[in-house]
């Protein structure tokens, strides 16, 4: 199969499993025990009020022409307006998709320079002390709960170091004076596209903390999964065959090896990468993120349906689009992938 | 080859933005200027910003952009409630009651520059009604609204009502620019202001935080001291919120725990403000559902319940004893009502009396409220004292809510949630809670009284005319539903706000949730 083919097979794949996901989804929203119309109506509604709700959400129709609307509107990116925030989905979206794909994409970042160099280190070290020392903090990287280790960090870096902001994407004298133009909703690419080189720094050090709290355990799984990638690879003949040609041990690890032992890294570092997108709630709240976790959270916590519906089908996609193209760049690396 | 370099290549970018991010320690310079800041630490968000739907939190930041024509102050110590003039200087009522004139404060402009006059009160009210959402029910007794002149509002009821009141309510009562009048929800949930008030909103990220700046229009002027810019920061958890108070980032929160109050007061920079709230907790007994038709199983219930422990264990002593469902403060608050008090062995002998045994009952409550799960389970702890089994069924809201407004034969036995007034009227309390209803909608103990009806009735009649009269209505109406027993009345909430000492002027005003009027601040 070539590259081409292999991209399109997933393609398709991919549509079959975000109509699916829209289908349960709207199943699921036919069968919670709630009435749309007085979530909808406010937080203390009259009757004629709950009524009113009802012929607007139009709740009467038959329940196909809701499931026609429903995908319709899923397709063309009109979620609705939901019942907590009083604003359109997509406009609420706007704000706390890219908050969390800034924070998740950091994350993943440092998960992989972390955790990546890491495990080879281990690898190359293997039952020495530097070994041992990386493999009893992945394990803790692993273990630790994301609240501990975020009010450790919290406490360290912003309240006795005082070196980084203890919450929040921007200070408030930043906020208040020294503003920038939000054009795609990463504070960090629209400080730099307005010129403000201070908000840059200023976005980047917010997001340090929490992205360090989010990436400990993807970093600590891929630290593990490229040490024992890597220590298989190391034994194999084309590694031995290399060394006796006399190239430097860093050629044979990151040129020769590290290829070959990432696939498993870069599966769970992309896995984790989807799951920051709505499982972050516990680190949003306690670094006050407007992030996606906890719009979502409070969502399901109101029953604001329209909410949940519209997230779970933009993570789905991006969990789809993320797995995409995880494969993809695994077959670019290594060209097996697409022949299987 | 090729891809060998990629990788190499890539690595090393890496390691250089990770020798960035070690550079990103040092904290960022911005450039100074000199203007005093209040920073409020609020542990929600703000759902909607339109002031005509707007039904929640959002009132702290509304409070601040946009004026009523009146405002209610309360008399927590005792004294008399009065209502104070705001965009209204003067008003009366016609002898029966049926019509209202206001006078408008004459020189006052909004923030986008049009003048305050009678059409724009008219046309604000209309758009409120007209949109029929949050508290739009507020305005149910207005027929119309006359114009005469540019400063004289009158109001046409189709029955005598309490207009002043009902005018200063901290929800659907905001005045708003005649330019914003044909504007839609979206467009103030994009952070855009029209009002009379001190503030505007400047900047607004939802879920994040929202800047408010002077109004330089604004009718009272600026004096020194008061302050250039008003910031709400949303910070939910309560640990960052009490870290926030503690290193002077917020000058201002509320929600913290109880238990660490006492700490914080002895901080020589923080000042804990208490007072009584109008919010009030209650559990609703279904009175249809046998045995709990009979009154005297109720009061046999409401006498095993601990109500001093609550107070004590649930809100560190701050609380206080609830006498009936009209908290202090509130005018018709009944001081000397006649509430039971905990008395075990009487209860155990009533029950016995009425012929009740091995009863088991459910009360549904909140989940994840505290507050209402510790009065569950000290309640349950003495019923089953008693031989009474109570189980606690603690639900999401909308649940608890619409178990409560389905068929009262198969719903809960005890229904637990807080009431807070909408407008400051003891009938937004009895005729909500207890006033008979066709279907239930708040009326979630499905009590049944026709005397009851007519007494509260009545004495809403007199509430725009005679209120000391329409105050013994109340009063007499309230002492029906206590010596019926309709609802176990556990406690009346405290408001506890932790203050930056240096804040001056600082008043808590419970008719307005947790509205900080920044305009009387200083520092």
């Amino acid at each position: 199969m070539s590259f081409a083919e292999y991209l399109l097979r997933r393609l398709v794949l991919s549509g079959f499993v975000v109509f699916g996901v829209a289908f349960l989804i709207f199943l699921v929203s036919q069968v919670v025990p709630s009435d749309p119309a007085s979530l909808y109506a406010g937080p203390r509604p009259t009757a004629d009020q709950i009524e009113a709700a009802r012929a607007t959400l139009r709740l009467n129709d038959p329940i196909i022409v809701r499931f026609a609307t429903f995908v319709s509107d899923m397709a063309t990116g009109d979620f609705g307006i939901s019942y907590r925030t009083r604003r359109a989905i997509s406009q609420d979206l706007q704000v706390f998709l890219p908050a969390t794909l800034e924070l998740a994409f950091l994350s993943t970042l440092m998960a992989l320079l972390i955790g990546v160099p890491l495990g080879v280190l281990a690898a190359a070290r293997q039952g020495r002390a530097a070994d041992r020392v990386l493999s009893f903090s992945s394990v803790a990287a692993v273990a630790m709960p994301t609240f501990f280790l975020a009010m450790i960090l919290q406490a360290v870096f912003a309240q006795w170091l005082n070196v980084l902001p203890l919450s929040g994407r921007l200070s408030q004298q930043f906020a208040l004076f020294d503003s920038f133009e939000q054009v795609t909703g990463f504070y960090t690419i629209d400080a730099l596209l307005a010129g403000n080189i201070a908000g840059f720094f200023d976005a980047a050090r917010h997001l340090i903390l929490p992205a360090l709290t989010l990436a400990a355990y993807p970093a600590g799984v891929a630290m593990r999964l490229t040490r024992s990638a890597m220590i298989d690879i190391l034994s194999r003949r084309h590694i031995t065959a290399a060394r006796a040609l006399g190239l430097s041990e860093r050629k044979v690890l990151f040129g020769h090896a590290l290829p070959n032992a990432m696939a498993p890294a870069l599966t769970i570092v992309g896995l984790s990468f989807a799951f920051a997108l709505t499982g972050a709630v516990l680190v949003e709240i306690i670094f006050a993120w407007p992030g996606l976790g906890r719009y979502i959270f409070e969502a399901v916590l109101s029953k604001d349906f329209p909410v949940i519906a519209a997230t779970a089908f933009v993570v789905s996609l991006c969990y789809v689009l993320m797995n995409l193209a995880i494969d993809l760049i695994q077959a670019l690396i290594d060209p097996r992938i697409t022949v299987s | 080859m090729k891809r060998r370099h990629l990788f190499l290549n890539s690595i090393g970018g890496l390691l250089v933005s990770s020798a960035l991010a070690t550079g990103l320690l040092a904290p960022a310079e911005v450039s100074a200027q000199d203007l005093s800041v209040f920073t409020i630490a609020s542990p929600a968000g703000f759902p909607d910003l339109d002031p005509a739907t707007s039904f929640s939190n959002d009132g702290a930041v509304l409070a601040n952009a946009y004026e009523t024509l009146t405002r209610y102050i309360p008399a927590l110590d005792g004294g008399e409630a009065t209502v104070e003039p705001v965009l209204a200087t003067e008003w009366s009522t016609s002898e029966d009651g049926l019509q209202w004139t206001f006078k408008l404060r004459e020189g006052v402009t909004f923030s986008d520059g049009e003048a305050l006059t009678a059409a724009a009160v008219k046309a604000s009210i209309d758009r409120t009604i007209a949109i029929g959402g949050g508290a739009a029910f507020i305005w149910w007794p207005l027929d119309s609204i006359d114009t005469p002149d540019d400063t004289t509002v009158v109001m046409n009821l189709n029955t005598p009502q309490p207009m002043d009141v009902i005018a200063a309510a901290g929800f659907a009562a905001w005045i708003i620019s005649p330019k914003a009048i044909d504007k839609d929800n979206a467009y103030f949930n994009a952070g855009n202001t029209a009002g009379t008030g001190p503030y505007n909103i400047e900047r607004y990220d939802p879920g994040q935080r929202v800047i408010l700046g002077r109004n330089e229009n604004y009718w009272g002027g600026f004096n020194e001291g008061q302050f250039d810019k008003v910031v709400f920061e949303v910070v939910e958890d309560a640990v960052l919120l009490q870290s926030m108070i503690e290193t002077g980032k917020a000058d201002l929160t509320y929600n913290l725990p109880y238990e660490n109050l006492d700490s914080l007061n002895a901080r020589e920079e923080i000042e804990i403000v208490t007072n009584s709230s109008f919010q009030t907790l209650f559990g609703m007994y279904n009175v249809q559902k046998p045995p709990l038709d009979n009154a005297k199983v109720r009061q046999a219930l409401s006498m095993a319940f601990p109500y001093d422990d609550v107070i004590n264990a649930g809100t560190n002593g701050l609380g206080q004893r609830a006498m009936g469902v009209i908290p202090r403060g509130i005018w018709g608050h009944d001081a000397e009502a006649p509430v039971p008090s905990l008395d075990l062995e009487a209860a155990s002998s009533m029950l016995k009396a009425a012929g009740v045994a091995n009863l088991e009952l459910t009360m549904t409550y909140g989940v994840g409220d505290t507050l209402q799960s510790l009065a569950g389970e000290l309640w349950k702890a003495n019923l089953a004292t008693m031989g009474v089994t109570l189980n606690l069924q603690p639900m999401a809201w909308e649940a608890q809510w619409e178990l409560g407004k389905s068929d009262p034969a198969a719903a809960q036995d005890i229904f637990v949630m807080y009431w807070w007034p909408t407008f400051i009227t003891p009938y937004d309390y009895l005729f909500n809670l207890f006033h008979s209803e066709e279907s239930p909608n708040f009326n979630l103990g499905y009590y049944a009284n026709p005397a009851f009806d007519d007494k509260i009735n009545a004495a809403n009649e007199l509430s725009g005319t005679d209120r000391g009269a329409s105050v013994a209505g109340f009063i007499e109406g309230q002492r029906m539903v206590i010596d019926d027993a309709a609802a176990v009345y556990m406690l009346d909430l405290p408001n506890v706000h932790a203050v930056r000492s240096d804040i001056k002027g600082y008043v808590d005003n419970p008719a307005y949730g947790h509205v900080p009027f920044v305009y009387q601040m200083s520092r």
